[in-house]
C-alpha cells in the first residue's frame, strides 16, 4: 500500500526524514569523491573544488529548509512569472551566456556563474503543475495537451539552442511523468513518445549508417535522404489531410488512426531531417562511440572506455578510497562532474555503487510516496516532475558512467560538483519535502488550508 | 481530499471517481515499477561490470598505466689478442631529452632557439623533433643523441634557462686506435626495419643497437648482452608518477671478446702495406689464428658517430675505392703464380715427372693451334720442377699440367682449401673458384680444352682464390697436410667477471691426404724461390729464413699487375726441428692490386713483416735496417 490512510501524522514525519537522511547521505558521498576527484597521484590536493561542494550543500540545505517550510500554493501563484523570468534568462543565456565545453549553458560575471538551464527545469515543473491542477481532467482534450507540451517545448527549445541537448532532453521524461499522473489520454503520450523516438532515430540514422554500417540506408532513405523524402513528406501531407477531411465528412475511427499514424511519421521524418542537417561533428561521434567506444579510442571514445574501465575495474569492493587509479591518474575525465560515479565505481566497487544506487532509490521511492499521497494536485504534478527529474539524472549519468547510455554531460544529483546542479536538486528535495509536510499538517488538522 | 479526486467528477466522458482514482494509482505503480526496474537494470549491469567482469578491467587500467622501459645492457669490448689493448669500447654519452609538457608554449621557441645555437644545430631540425601533437605531453622526447659533456655540463648549470630539458646517458661505441681493423672489428648501427623481421624472434627490439660487420655483427649475440627492463607508471600525460620505479630485470652485460690478432703486428702490416689498395694477413698455421688482417682502403667506424655521421657513412659507401670491402676475405682474384705451390705439389705427389726431370724452357709452349709465352720471353732453358717453381717457369707448368689434367689439378686446389669457404669467424666471405669440366659445360655451355688446363696451370682462367685461401694454401704446406679453420677470435671472456667463456680451439678445416715427402719437397721448392729464385733480390730479411712464392698476374692494364706474395716463416730445413718452431711459425700472405703504381710491393711488404716480426723492429726500423730497398718506397707515416 502506498497510501498511508489515516491518521498517522508521526509515520509520515518520520518518512520525511528518510527523504533527508537519503539526501544528506548523498551530500556526504559526493564531497567526498569531488574530494578525491582533486587529488593527485602523488597524494596532493590540487583542487579545492571539494570545498566549495561543501559550501553549496551547506546553502543548499538553507534552501532546502525555505523551500520546505513556505506553503507551497504560494509558488504557484508565482509561477507564471518565475516561468517568464526563466525564459528570459533562458533566451539570454543562449545569446550572451559563458561557452563552457562547447556550450552558452553560463551566465555570471567572473569566477561566479550559474546555469539558469538547471533552475530552469524547477521553474518549468511549477508551471505545468499549476497549468495541470487548473484544468483538471481537461488533459484529456487534445488543444489542452498541446499547450502543456508548449509550456515545456519554450525552455527545451532556448536551451537546446545553447546547445545542450542532453539537459534539452530531461524535460522529456518530467513531462511525461507529470501528463500520465494527470490522467493524459495514452495515444496522446504515445504520440508524443512515438513522434521523439522516431526523430531522433531518423536524425542520427544516416550518420550511424555513414559511420559504423557502412552501407546504404535502404528503405529509410525515403524518410532520411533529403532528396527523396521531400516528396514522401509531400505524400504523408496529403494523406494526413485527406484523412482529416475524410474523419470530418464520415466520420469513421480509421481515418482518426490514420491521421495519427500519418502525422507521426510527417513529424518525425521533417525533425529527423532538421536533426540530421543541423548535428555537429562531435554530436554525431558521441552517438557513434555510445554503440562502439573503441572507434576512436583516443579521441570521441576516450572518456567512456575510460570511466567504463574505472567502474569495471573497481570489482567487488573497490580499490579503496583515494586508491583508484583511473581517477589519480587522470585518465579520466570530468571526475568531478559528469564521470563522478566512475571514480565511486572505482574507488568503492559494486558495494559503493549499490549504496548510492539504493540512496537514490530510497529518494525517489519515498518522493513517488510523497506525491501520491499529497493533499492536492498541484502539489501531486510538482513531486511527479520532481521524482521525474531525479529519476532520468540518476539513470542516465549512472548508465553513461556504464557505458549503457550515450554521453549527455548530464550531472548526478547531490553527488556531481556544481553549484546550480546542486541546488537544484535541494530545492527540489525542498519541495518534496514541503509536500509531505502539507500533507501532515492536513492531516493532523493544525495546519493551513490548501486552497 | 486530492484535487484529483474532486475533478473527477465533471472529468470527461462517463468516469466516476473511483475509476480515476483507480487510473491513478495504476499509472504510479506503473511509474513506481519502471523506475524499480530501470535501477535492477543498472544494479544488474554494475553486477556484470564490477564482479563478473572485474578482473579484465583492473588488467586494462593497470596495463594502461604501465610503460615499460628498457636499460639498455652495456656492449661487451673488443680486445686484442693480449687482452689488454682494448679496441672497442663504450664511451659515456648523453641523449638530450626535452619534456615538452613542461615548458608553455610561448617559452618553446626561444627555448629551442637556445639549444640549437648552444647544440649548434638548425632550429627547424629541433623543433621537428617536438610536433605540436605531442606539446602537452610529459614523456621526454629525445632531442639529440651523442651530446658533449661539456655541453650538457652547461646546461646543467643554466638550467634555469633551460625549463623542461633533461638528459639520460646514452652508452656510444668507441673504437680506439682502429685503423685497419676496422673491417675485423666491424662497427655498429641501429637495427633497420628489415633485420627487425629477421631478428625479432632472438630478442631484438626497435631502436636496438646491432653490430653490422666485422666481429661486431659475427659475435653479436656475445657482445650484445641482455638489455634490463624497468616498469614505471604514468599518468594521462606521460608524466611518471612515482619515482621508484621498479626494476624488472636488471641488464646483464655483454660478453667481452678477444681477438686473436696481435695489434703491434696489425700495425706492422698495415704500414707494410701502406696506401696501397690490397691486403695482407699475417696467419698462425698452427692453429688457424689470424695475427693480422688488413685491407686497404680501410674506414673510421668513429666517423659514423654524432654530428654528420650519417653523411659521411653515405660517402663512404659510394667511394669507388670500396673501403668497406674487406679485400683480404671479400675479393677473390686469379692467384696466378702462388698456384704453383699447388701445381708442383701436384706434379710431385702424382710423379707425373720425376723430381728432375728437366724441361727445356725456349720461352714459348704451343698447344693446339695456340701459343702460351713465358713471362720471360727468352725462356729458363732446361728447367727441373724446384727451379720452375723458384723461377716460376710458366713452360714447365703448362706442360706438367697437360699432363695432369683439368680434374687432378681441380683435386689438389679444393684439397688445399681453394673454392670453398675457410668459414672464418667474420661475415661476409667469398669462396673463390676451382672451374671443372662439368661447370664449364653447364654454365658456359662450352666443353673444356686444352687451353683451359694450360691457363689454370699457372693460376689464371677461371681460377680465383681470396687472400686468405692463398694464406691457407701456405699454411698447408708449412703445417705438413693440415689446414686450420682461420678464425680471429681467440676466446670470449664474461663481461663483469672476466673469466673465459669460451675458446676458439684450432679446428682443422682439410686434412690432405697427400704424404709428409711431397710437402718437404714443396717446401725446399719455395725456400729455392727466396735463395735463389724470382723472390731473391727482394726478400732481404735476414731475421728469419723464409720460404714462399711470389706471384704477378695481368689484368689487361698496361705495366699494371695483382702482386701476390706468399711465404711462411721460419723455414727450417730439418724436419725434426721444423716441429719445435712450428708455433712460432707465420705465414704472410700480401695481395696489392693492380690498380696501384706497379711497385712489386707485395713481396717487398711481406719482407718488411717478416723482418719487424721476427727481429722484434718497428716497420721504421725494419726499413732502415733493410735498407736500400725501401729508399724510395712511400711509407705511411702513422
Amino acid at each position: 500500500m502506498l497510501r498511508s490512510d489515516g491518521p498517522q501524522a508521526g509515520r509520515v514525519r518520520s518518512l520525511d526524514f528518510s527523504l533527508l537522511a537519503a539526501t544528506v547521505a548523498l551530500l556526504i558521498v559526493g564531497v567526498l569523491f569531488v574530494y578525491s576527484s582533486g587529488v593527485a597521484s602523488d597524494g596532493t590536493v590540487v583542487s579545492n573544488e571539494w570545498l566549495k561542494q561543501i559550501l553549496w550543500g551547506a546553502s543548499g540545505l538553507g534552501l532546502l529548509a525555505i523551500f520546505a517550510v513556505t506553503n507551497h500554493q504560494r509558488f504557484k501563484a508565482y509561477t507564471p512569472y518565475v516561468y517568464v523570468a526563466t525564459l528570459v534568462l533562458l533566451l539570454f543565456t543562449a545569446l550572451i551566456g559563458r561557452p563552457v565545453n562547447g556550450a552558452r549553458s553560463w551566465l555570471g560575471i567572473g569566477e561566479l556563474g550559474i546555469q539558469p538551464s538547471e533552475f530552469a527545469k524547477v521553474a518549468t515543473i511549477l508551471v505545468l503543475a499549476a497549468y495541470l491542477s487548473e484544468i483538471g481532467n481537461g488533459i484529456r482534450e487534445l488543444p489542452r495537451f498541446l499547450l502543456a507540451l508548449g509550456l515545456v517545448a519554450a525552455p527545451v527549445v532556448l536551451i537546446a539552442l545553447q546547445p545542450d541537448l542532453g539537459t534539452a532532453l530531461v524535460y522529456a521524461p518530467i513531462f511525461l511523468t507529470m501528463t500520465l499522473v494527470a490522467g493524459a489520454r495514452p495515444r496522446h503520450l504515445m504520440f508524443v513518445v512515438t513522434v521523439g523516438l522516431l526523430t531522433v532515430f531518423l536524425g542520427v540514422l544516416p550518420a550511424v549508417q555513414q559511420q559504423i554500417l557502412g552501407h546504404e540506408p535502404g528503405l529509410w532513405r525515403l524518410l532520411t535522404d533529403p532528396s527523396i523524402s521531400r516528396y514522401t513528406l509531400l505524400v504523408l501531407a496529403g494523406v494526413v489531410a485527406l484523412s482529416g477531411l475524410g474523419f470530418r465528412v464520415f466520420g469513421r475511427r480509421y481515418y482518426y488512426w490514420m491521421i495519427y499514424g500519418g502525422s507521426v511519421l510527417l513529424l518525425a521524418a521533417a525533425g529527423g531531417m532538421g536533426i540530421a542537417s543541423r548535428l555537429q561533428d562531435y554530436q554525431i561521434m558521441r552517438l557513434v562511440i555510445f554503440i562502439d567506444p573503441w572507434i576512436d579510442p583516443r579521441g570521441a571514445g576516450w572518456n567512456i572506455i575510460q570511466s567504463v574501465t574505472a567502474v569495471g575495474a573497481g570489482g567487488f569492493s573497490g580499490a579503496g578510497f583515494l586508491e583508484g587509479t583511473q581517477s589519480h591518474l587522470r585518465y579520466l575525465p570530468q571526475q568531478s562532474t559528469d564521470f563522478i560515479f566512475s571514480i565511486i565505481g572505482e574507488e568503492w566497487g559494486f558495494l559503493g555503487g549499490i549504496f548510492v544506487l539504493l540512496l537514490f532509490a530510497a529518494l525517489i521511492g519515498r518522493g513517488v510516496v510523497i506525491f501520491y499521497s499529497a493533499r492536492d494536485d498541484f502539489a501531486t504534478f510538482v513531486g511527479a516532475g520532481i521524482v521525474a527529474m531525479f529519476f532520468f539524472h540518476a539513470f542516465v549519468n549512472m548508465g553513461m558512467a556504464m557505458g549503457i547510455m550515450p554521453i549527455t554531460g548530464i550531472p548526478l544529483p547531490f553527488l556531481s560538483y556544481g553549484g546550480s546542479s546542486l541546488w537544484t536538486g535541494m530545492i527540489g528535495v525542498g519541495l518534496l519535502a514541503n509536500i509531505g509536510l502539507a500533507r501532515a499538517r492536513g492531516r493532523t488538522g493544525g495546519g493551513a488550508q490548501l486552497r | 481530499m486530492s484535487g484529483l479526486r474532486r475533478h473527477a467528477g465533471r472529468g470527461g466522458g462517463g468516469s466516476s471517481a473511483g475509476e480515476v482514482q483507480r487510473r491513478l494509482r495504476a499509472r504510479v505503480t506503473g511509474l513506481a515499477v519502471g523506475f524499480g526496474g530501470a535501477f535492477l537494470l543498472l544494479a544488474g549491469y554494475m553486477f556484470f561490470l564490477q564482479v563478473v567482469r572485474g578482473f579484465e578491467f583492473r588488467t586494462r587500467a593497470s596495463d594502461v598505466a604501465r610503460r615499460e622501459l628498457t636499460v639498455p645492457a652495456p656492449r661487451g669490448r673488443i680486445y686484442d689478442r693480449t687482452y689488454q689493448r682494448t679496441l672497442a669500447t663504450n664511451r659515456d654519452s648523453f641523449a638530450l631529452d626535452i619534456v615538452p609538457g613542461e615548458v608553455s608554449a610561448a617559452q618553446l621557441p626561444a627555448l629551442l632557439d637556445r639549444l640549437a645555437e648552444l647544440l649548434n644545430v638548425d632550429h627547424t631540425e629541433l623543433a621537428a623533433r617536438v610536433p605540436p601533437s605531442q606539446r602537452h605531453l610529459f614523456q621526454p622526447i629525445e632531442l639529440r643523441s651523442a651530446v658533449d659533456f661539456s655541453k650538457i655540463a652547461y646546461i646543467a648549470e643554466h638550467l634555469d634557462q633551460f625549463p623542461g630539458i633533461t638528459w639520460h646517458s646514452e652508452p656510444i661505441r668507441e673504437y680506439h686506435e682502429i685503423g685497419s681493423l676496422a673491417h675485423v672489428v666491424g662497427y655498429v648501427g641501429d637495427i633497420s626495419r628489415e633485420e627487425l623481421q629477421v631478428l625479432f624472434n632472438e630478442g631484438y627490439a626497435v631502436g636496438a643497437t646491432l653490430g653490422k660487420s666485422g666481429v661486431e655483427k659475427a659475435l653479436d649475440a656475445q657482445l650484445r648482452g641482455v638489455d634490463g627492463l624497468r616498469q614505471r607508471t604514468v599518468d594521462v600525460r606521460e608524466r611518471t608518477v612515482s619515482e621508484r620505479s621498479t626494476t624488472v630485470r636488471p641488464p646483464e652485460a655483454g660478453n667481452d671478446v678477444v681477438l686473436t690478432i696481435d695489434r703491434e703486428l696489425q700495425r706492422v702490416a698495415e704500414q707494410a702495406l701502406g696506401q696501397r689498395v690490397g691486403s695482407a694477413i699475417v696467419l698462425e698455421p698452427s692453429t688457424g689464428a689470424i695475427l693480422a688482417m688488413v685491407s686497404y682502403p680501410w674506414f673510421d667506424a668513429n666517423s659514423f658517430v654524432g654530428d654528420g655521421g650519417g653523411a659521411e657513412f653515405r660517402r663512404l659507401s659510394l667511394d669507388p675505392s670500396f673501403p668497406f670491402i674487406n679485400r683480404a676475405i671479400q675479393s677473390a682474384y686469379p692467384p696466378a703464380s702462388t698456384f704453383k705451390i699447388i701445381m708442383t705439389a701436384a706434379v710431385f705427389g702424382e710423379e707425373t715427372l720425376a723430381a728432375d726431370h728437366e724441361i727445356d724452357c725456349h720461352g714459348t709452349f704451343e698447344f693446339g693451334d695456340r701459343v702460351f709465352n713465358d713471362w720471360l720471353p727468352e725462356g729458363h732453358g732446361p728447367t727441373d720442377l724446384p727451379n720452375a717453381l723458384a723461377h716460376s717457369c710458366d713452360i714447365f707448368y703448362y706442360q706438367a699440367g697437360v699432363r695432369l689434367g683439368v680434374d687432378t689439378i681441380g683435386q689438389y686446389a679444393r684439397d688445399f682449401g681453394f673454392g670453398a669457404a675457410t668459414g672464418l669467424d667474420l661475415p661476409g666471405e667469398v669462396s673463390g673458384f676451382v672451374p671443372t669440366r662439368e661447370w664449364k659445360a653447364s654454365v658456359r655451355n662450352v666443353s673444356w680444352v686444352g687451353g683451359d688446363t694450360v691457363n689454370l696451370s699457372i693460376g689464371q682462367g677461371f681460377v680465383t682464390a681470396t687472400p686468405l685461401q692463398v694464406a691457407n694454401m701456405a699454411a698447408m704446406v708449412a703445417n705438413g697436410g693440415v689446414i686450420y679453420r682461420p678464425h680471429v677470435v681467440r676466446e670470449v671472456r664474461h663481461g663483469s667477471t672476466g673469466q673465459i667463456v669460451a675458446t676458439t680451439e684450432p679446428e682443422p678445416l682439410h686434412v690432405s691426404t697427400i704424404d709428409a715427402e711431397t710437402f718437404e719437397f714443396v717446401r725446399d721448392a719455395m725456400r729455392l724461390v727466396i735463395t735463389d729464385g724470382t723472390a731473391n733480390v727482394v726478400l732481404t730479411t735476414d731475421a728469419v729464413d723464409v720460404a714462399g712464392k711470389t706471384g704477378t698476374s695481368e689484368v689487361g692494364i698496361e705495366d699494371r699487375f695483382h702482386s701476390w706474395f706468399v711465404a711462411y716463416g721460419p723455414y727450417v730445413d730439418d724436419h725434426d726441428a721444423a716441429v719445435d718452431v712450428a708455433g712460432d711459425t707465420i705465414v704472410v700472405a700480401v695481395m696489392v692490386e693492380a690498380v696501384n703504381e706497379w711497385e712489386w710491393w707485395a713481396p717487398k711488404a711481406a719482407n718488411l713483416i717478416f723482418q719487424a716480426h721476427f727481429a722484434r723492429q718497428s716497420v721504421l726500423e725494419a726499413v732502415a735496417y733493410l735498407r736500400p730497398w725501401y729508399q724510395s718506397a712511400v711509407l705511411v707515416a702513422d
